[in-house]
């Protein structure tokens, strides 16, 4: 693994820096180009003079060749976001690359390797609104999501599909994001977001991931429930659905023959009953047309404010998620990672690091 | 086992460990006890990765070590290409680094799993120490318990699964 590691970021930097193989061989000393070929496949290991040769050469520090935390040209990233400027996007864009990288480099030694299989669906930016709802319908269906579709969405994501779902603390403004790599696929999602809203992210992050290769989301998009260009409100037609299933909105009863004071009180009911925004249980009516788009817009903002209540009733989720954790905790256990590294990879303090083992139900390491 | 003279090599989590029991004077006035540079910058505070930081004086720590080192980056890439796997922290990675250098009868005391399992690996099992041995064979008595992982047990058992676990990876 060590020499597939500095031999791929040999690769990358080379093909960054438009040289040929037999380019480098000249760099290295090498008699001919097969050398670097057999140590940027990983057959041949590179030596300690030789990487020191590659630093000098190539301009690159010594940890871009060896820290396996880091996503070097493999990650592509989708982001929900509102205001948040392209410094801020690309700082935290690293931090939550480090923390996939290392998942994506521990969990195969640990037993945990991401599925060999990709799921995805059928659809593509020429697709109908109509059929992306009728994907989500049959997604919640098809993964038995039940009465409360938000409830399960995680564990299916993980257990299901393979999906690492991540809760993290993040700037304000990011919403959350989707995450692509080569073996390993990522949701990312702002665990301080009141829960609706996490919902929704989430819901709209697995239609990207599910739709990746079809086509390929923007590396930042406004985070918004209607709107936006055609794959995003593709996205969101499928998140509503899936969230919000027809036979979940129609044992409310007849939305279009309630009067004004009790469609809002059923919007917020069926909102706070199905873990998503009453703005979003409004608009999927619409999409159904259950409801007339004029009407919709009548209703005031503030009565769906927090559906309905003072203020949003929310305890964020855990930090990261459990089978993150547990991967870690495998790691730090089996001695692949130190407990110091992990926590620094966490920005976490030691004790704190246990604590949130614990929390996750996860074996905390000896105490150091 | 006969006592140990040699240089003892720790890294942070034994300094901390050590000055959180009181233990630091007898360790470092029983034996020549070395680390590197990049460990003494973690005992300080906003370093440390701990809840609640002690206070160490960094001029007080450096007199009392024999010996202080500052491995560069021909040392460390050295260390690094033999177990990139091995994800360690900075300053436990830059001790293996400098020690690594050395031919003279060092012994290592550093207690995380992947410290050791880097120290397994490379074949010096036979280097790897318990702060509690130390002290006791310095005749020290910790007043206050050792945390798990600094006892002579734990590292017996932990070493001899680590050993298992290189042998099944090998296969």
């Amino acid at each position: 693994m060590a020499a597939q590691l500095i031999g791929a970021r040999i690769k990358a930097l080379r093909e960054e820096r438009k040289l040929s193989q037999d380019d480098l061989a000249r760099v290295f000393g090498f008699k001919d180009r097969q050398t670097v070929s057999a140590i940027e496949t990983g057959e041949r290991r590179v030596t300690a003079d030789e990487l020191l040769l590659a630093v000098e050469k190539l301009g690159a520090p010594l940890d871009y060749f060896t820290d396996p935390f880091l996503l070097v040209g493999e990650g592509r990233f989708s982001w929900r976001q509102t205001n948040v400027g392209s410094g801020v996007l690309g700082a935290y864009e690293r931090s939550a690359g480090r923390w996939i990288a290392a998942f994506r480099s521990i969990a195969p030694q640990v037993g945990r390797a991401s599925p060999l299989l990709r799921r995805a669906l059928g659809l593509t930016r020429h697709s109908r609104f109509e059929d992306a709802m009728e994907a989500g319908e049959r997604f919640a269906a098809e993964f038995d999501l039940g009465d409360v579709p938000a409830r399960r969405l995680t564990d299916v994501m993980e257990r299901e599909l393979g999906i690492l779902v991540l809760m993290v603390d993040a700037f304000e403004g990011i919403s959350g994001a989707a995450c692509r790599l080569p073996e390993l696929d990522v949701v990312l999602i702002n665990r301080h977001e009141v829960a609706g809203r996490r919902h929704f992210d989430q819901a709209h992050e697995l239609f990207h991931i599910l739709t990746w290769d079809a086509m390929p989301p923007e590396h930042s998009e406004e985070a918004k429930e209607v709107g936006g260009n055609r794959v995003e409100q593709l996205a969101n037609n499928f998140a509503s659905a899936v969230l919000m299933p027809k036979a979940a909105l129609a044992r409310y009863g007849e939305w279009a023959e309630f009067g004004d004071d009790e469609l809002v009180i059923r919007l917020n009911t069926a909102a706070n009953e199905l873990m998503v925004t009453a703005s979003a249980v409004k608009w999927r009516l619409v999409a159904l047309e259950w409801l007339k788009p004029a009407r919709a817009r009548a209703i005031s903002d503030a009565a769906l404010r927090n559906n309905g209540h003072e203020a949003p009733k929310s305890i964020p989720p855990l930090l990261f998620s459990k089978p993150f954790m547990e991967v870690i905790g495998l790691a730090v256990d089996e001695g692949r990672i130190s407990t110091r590294r992990a926590a620094g990879l966490l920005d976490l303090a030691v004790e704190d690091l246990t604590d949130l083992f614990v929390a996750h139900g996860v074996e905390p390491p000896a105490e150091l | 086992m006969a006592r140990h003279h040699g240089p003892v090599l720790v890294d942070t989590n034994v300094i901390l460990e050590s000055h959180r029991i009181g233990a630091w004077a007898a360790l470092a006035g029983g034996y020549p006890v070395e680390t590197v540079e990049d460990c003494v910058i973690e005992t300080q505070t906003g370093f440390q990765r701990r809840r609640a930081e002690q206070q160490i004086d960094a001029a007080a720590l450096r007199a009392s070590l024999a010996g202080i080192h500052a491995p560069g980056d021909r040392e460390i890439a050295a260390a690094v290409v033999r177990a990139s796997d091995i994800a360690l922290d900075i300053g436990e990675r830059s001790l293996w680094a400098h020690t690594l250098t050395r031919t003279d009868g060092w012994v290592l005391c550093g207690p995380d799993k992947a410290s050791l399992r880097f120290g397994v690996r490379l074949g010096y099992r036979d280097r790897l120490v318990a702060l509690e041995q130390l002290l006791k064979e310095a005749g020290y008595r910790p007043k206050e318990p050792l945390k798990l992982a600094y006892t002579s047990k734990w590292l017996e058992k932990t070493l001899g699964e680590l050993v298992l676990a290189e042998e099944a990876d090998r296969t």
